[in-house]
């Protein structure tokens, strides 16, 4: 597990990251969302302990991470730029991977070179900036370390590749408990990918929550009512999130489960209704507006 | 787990992404080793096929030597090893430039420590494999040419610990700049400042005291800089390479080595220190900690300033109001464009104005004590009872010093190690005389160095401006010049304790007469010398000029002159009864010509004050024209009046005068006195004449009207 506590850092005199606390669970995909600036990065770095927080603490397995061997040890971090040897090619990575990662496993690593039809002998230097990332994760799933932390590493990869490298997670999760951690500017990018999702802005968290809680404890009903009075019926202790009319038909996103939902609806008299399932996208919308943030403004554009 | 395998294993690894490095260094020291000793040794050769060398133990030294030149102590390798240290140093610690160089390698499970060790270390093996080739190949080139002995591998030996402190000084500073920087070009422009700060600093401290403080003096104290490893190595490689032996080139380069050593271990421990506390958000910044920006600014524009300020006087006539100005505007143009290079911004020309406002108060604050002279510099004397004895060096005499040991020293540390004035009255008197003394009312200005040695430890140094014509001057200088601290501090004659068994000849000369006295003389000779010398003093020296000069010459082409004057009784009499003394005056009947030149010096001054406001065209022809030639020369074989000329003349041909006054020999005229080629008297047969001068004011009529300026130069 991965807690973090109040953590913050300041650039010069810009606070990059202000008293952000989450904990990330074993075997679980956490995405870690925010615009450009939000802190996504600095986070990440403080994490794969890169950078010194300046308050608060990062605590791999309950030990501190910076400048910490053992720690490190169970974190590989991708960076949003990933570093190459000069003129190096993927089995000169592989041999500086494997002689610090203790269980790097190099006969996997080249099988998944060949998937992912990556050439061992090529020059790194000659790939495309997908291939560059493609690499960069494979040596970080080789190196069998229980943490993995990408930084907009899924950015720019075709649907194919994610959902080759989304297939290695699960077989990893599965197999070894692998934990990713996934930092990205596009929520759309996590939203097949995450379990747990981390909101960044400014620095600090707007919310960190489980997807399927999410998704199950939130519901949009589209629905015209017969009357005003068995509107405020169906509605009374439901917490509406958000309503919208137009004309006679209503579109409610409330904070219930499904069951409860479809129950209230059915004792009332209703010319039409329907309990519809919300994106990703739209659930935060919902939550983020709640507390006061236009989340299309922060990370949908 | 940090086993010793896994630190090997990260050596090797990090030399694969250093081999550039490697290239650099391994061939710098192959052609520059090897390269020296093919050339040192092909020119010995050279010289061996012209015969230069009489006998096979002549060219085998030389061989020998040349192959030590190149192997060991040597001016082309030092500033190789300097560049090569910088280029290790920050080669090495380079991924901390780079954000994404730093994220990964500060991500991977590696401790800062090991990874330090690992590039330091590798920064070091580097080097000493690569100074060892070239060293090898040097050595089997000279093994190969025959060209090596013990005196060569010592001496290579003691160069290789000499070269190895040298670059981890060098190889420590600039990881220190790695360290506290954040980019390349600041790195190198953070290095040149640790490395030449000191140097420029004293450089042009020096430079405002000369120009301002009228009593400042290097003669006894020089400002050396004392933590630059540069001005070390230009100081001494020569002093080292030209030791007789291992041994004494090693008395002088421990320490020095000693102090590199410190230095280096001081530089590490800063290094350690801020690699443990650079952030790695430092990556591209220029400076890696905040709170060296203003540090660095405000340090640096202060020699800056002085540079500039220096360059504006320099070329401005001397004017210290335009130094001034030079100096803030230098200082102000290195704050604005070191904030430039902080942010690699033009906007941020004007940033943070309070630290250019403390660079420039403190270089208006350094201009104003030495302008004001505001902390009593030219003024300082010591109290009488503060002073525990005194070193002083009257202008006018000059001598070359060496001891068994020594194969040349200065002046100044033979008085400093020699003369220990403890009445020192007269000299505070001097002192206290020349502080508010016009040099322009000055008939002989001369400077009389100081050096007071306190009874705290401390020592001062002074100069001071006195009148040699003056009286009172005079019979000051008599009071000093008449001590035994004062002569045994400025005659090595009278303190030599070398042995006469390394003499080998004894010469007395007047000028021409060259007569060789025999060795088994020498103890006699210095004592009647000695004792003459009891009459020793200032108005001695100034109002006499020596009559000869014996010169003791030793092994090694060294040599101690002791001057002889008219009155030195004992000595003049000691070489009459040896036949080796010949007065100053020739007899004519010896004479087969002397030739007068009149310069007309009075005709040059007058071209010379042609005023340029009143007559700009007659100031153009001169200058067109150049300088007109009014010396006119007349040659003289008559015997009579040749006879007329000698007792009024003066050899200047290998004869000085020291103390003695500039106006006693008639600058306007000079003399070439050729002897007949049938005399007995013992000129020197080599020359074919002698160079004279006449007295001042004792140049005869007919002298006079023979050379005189008829309209047409010769």
């Amino acid at each position: 597990m991965i807690e973090i506590h109040k953590l913050t850092k300041h650039f010069e005199k810009i606070k990059a990251v202000d008293e952000v606390s989450v904990t990330i669970r074993e075997k679980t995909v956490f995405g870690l969302i925010g615009t450009n600036g939000a802190g996504k990065s600095t986070v990440l770095r403080m994490i794969s302990g890169v950078l010194k927080p300046d308050e608060g603490a990062v605590a791999v397995d309950n030990m501190p991470v910076y400048d910490n061997v053992e720690a490190k040890k169970k974190l590989f971090f991708i960076a949003d730029e990933p570093y190459f040897f000069a003129n190096a090619n993927a089995k000169a990575m592989e041999r500086y991977y494997s002689g610090i990662y203790e269980a790097f496993d190099r006969e996997e690593f080249y099988r998944y070179l060949e998937k992912f039809n990556l050439d061992k002998n090529r020059k790194i230097g000659t790939f495309s900036k997908g291939m560059k990332k493609q690499l960069a994760l494979l040596l970080g799933i080789c190196a069998h370390t229980k943490y993995i932390l990408c930084d907009e590493t899924f950015d720019g990869l075709d649907p194919v590749m994610r959902q080759g490298i989304k297939s290695i997670f699960a077989k990893e999760m599965e197999e070894r408990g692998l934990t990713p951690v996934i930092a990205s500017h596009n929520l759309r990018e996590l939203e097949d990918i995450c379990d747990h999702v981390g909101l960044l802005h400014k620095g600090g968290v707007l919310l960190s929550r489980d997807l399927e809680d999410m998704k199950c404890n939130i519901q949009k009903v589209q629905c015209v009512f017969v009357s005003m009075e068995d509107e405020l019926k169906a509605l009374n202790g439901l917490e509406v999130l958000k309503k919208e009319q137009r004309g006679s038909l209503c579109t409610f996103t409330v904070r219930s489960t499904r069951e409860e939902v479809e129950a209230r609806f059915a004792t009332v008299d209703t010319i039409f209704y329907e309990v519809l399932p919300l994106s990703l996208e739209e659930i935060f919308i919902s939550e983020t507006e709640v507390v006061g943030y236009d989340i299309k403004k922060l990370i949908l554009g | 787990m940090t086993s010793k395998n896994s630190f090997l294993a990260s050596c090797r690894e990090n030399h694969k992404r250093r081999i550039w490095v490697w290239i650099v260094a391994v061939l710098s020291q192959l052609l520059l080793y090897g390269g020296m000793m093919m050339i040192y040794l092909s020119r010995i050769r050279g010289y061996q096929a012209n015969g230069d060398y009489r006998s096979p133990a002549g060219f085998q030294e030389a061989m020998c030597r040349a192959a030590r030149d190149a192997l060991a102590f040597s001016d082309n390798l030092y500033g190789t090893i300097f560049i090569l240290a910088a280029i290790i140093g920050m080669q090495g610690f380079s991924y901390l430039y780079d954000r994404r160089k730093v994220d990964m390698y500060h991500s991977v499970p590696v401790s800062k420590d090991k990874r330090f060790a690992v590039v330091y270390l590798n920064g070091i093996f580097i080097y000493l494999a690569a100074n060892l080739s070239g060293m090898i190949l040097g050595t089997v080139i000279a093994v190969s040419q025959k060209a090596v002995n013990v005196d060569v591998l010592a001496n290579a030996g003691l160069a290789f610990v000499w070269n190895l402190f040298l670059f981890l000084a060098v190889y420590h500073m600039m990881i220190l700049a790695v360290m506290l920087t954040g980019n390349r070009f600041v790195t190198v422009c953070v290095f040149l400042a640790f490395a030449l700060y000191e140097l420029c600093l004293q450089s042009q401290i020096g430079s405002l005291k000369r120009i301002f403080f009228k009593t400042y003096s290097e003669y006894y104290i020089s400002t050396e800089p004392k933590l630059s490893v540069i001005y070390d190595c230009t100081l001494n490689i020569w002093n080292i390479k030209n030791a007789s032996d291992a041994a004494d080139a090693a008395a002088i380069a421990m320490p020095i080595v000693a102090k590199w050593i410190l230095i280096a271990a001081v530089l590490l421990a800063l290094t350690y220190l801020a690699y443990k506390k650079r952030p790695s958000e430092a990556a591209g910044q220029a400076m890696a900690f905040p709170f060296m920006e203003p540090v660095f600014k405000v340090a640096v524009a202060i020699p800056i300033a002085l540079l500039a300020g220096g360059l504006v006087y320099d070329t401005s006539y001397q004017n210290e109001m335009l130094q001034m100005a030079g100096m803030l505007a230098g200082g102000l143009i290195f704050c604005a464009a070191s904030e430039v290079l902080f942010d690699f911004d033009i906007r941020s020309l004007f940033k943070h104005l309070p630290s250019s406002g403390i660079a420039l108060a403190c270089i208006l604050a350094i201009f104003s004590v030495f302008k004001w002279d505001i902390f009593g510099y030219d003024n300082y004397i010591p109290a009488q009872n503060k002073v525990e004895s005194i070193a002083i060096s009257a202008d006018g005499y000059y001598d070359s010093y060496w001891d068994e040991n020594r194969p040349y020293f200065e002046k100044s540390q033979f008085e400093k190690e020699n003369m220990f004035l403890t009445d020192t009255e007269p000299v505070l008197a001097l002192a206290k005389a020349a502080e508010g003394a016009d040099p322009e009312t000055m008939g002989d200005d001369r400077y009389v160095q100081i050096l007071y040695r306190l009874k705290s430890g401390r020592q001062v140094a002074r100069a001071v401006q006195t009148d040699y014509d003056d009286p009172a001057t005079e019979e000051l200088l008599n009071q000093i010049f008449r001590t035994d601290a004062f002569k045994k501090g400025v005659f090595q004659g009278i303190t030599d304790e070398t042995s006469y068994a390394a003499l080998e000849g004894i010469i007395y000369t007047n000028g021409p007469a060259r007569a060789v006295i025999p060795v088994e003389e020498a103890g006699r000779l210095r004592e009647a010398w000695i004792k003459d010398m009891e009459q020793f003093d200032f108005s001695l020296v100034r109002h006499n000029r020596p009559c000869g000069i014996l010169y003791f010459n030793y092994k090694n082409y060294n040599q101690r002159q002791w001057y002889v004057y008219d009155s030195f009784e004992n000595t003049v009499s000691a070489l009459k009864e040896l036949k080796a003394y010949y007065p100053m005056e020739l007899d004519a009947a010896d004479i087969e010509s002397v030739t007068v030149t009149c310069y007309h010096n009075e005709l040059t001054q007058q071209d010379n004050t042609v005023d340029y406001e009143a007559e700009p065209r007659a100031v153009a022809e001169t200058w067109d024209a150049g300088d007109t030639d009014y010396s006119v020369s007349e040659t003289f074989y008559d015997e009579e009046q040749i006879a007329q000329i000698l007792p009024h003349i003066y050899c200047t041909w290998g004869i000085d005068a020291p103390w003695g006054r500039y106006k006693d020999l008639d600058e306007n005229y000079s003399l070439e006195v050729v002897f007949k080629r049938d005399t007995t008297y013992p000129y020197q047969r080599d020359s074919y004449y002698f160079g004279y001068s006449f007295y001042a004011g004792q140049v005869p009529d007919f002298v006079v009207e023979a050379t005189a300026y008829s309209g047409e130069s010769e």
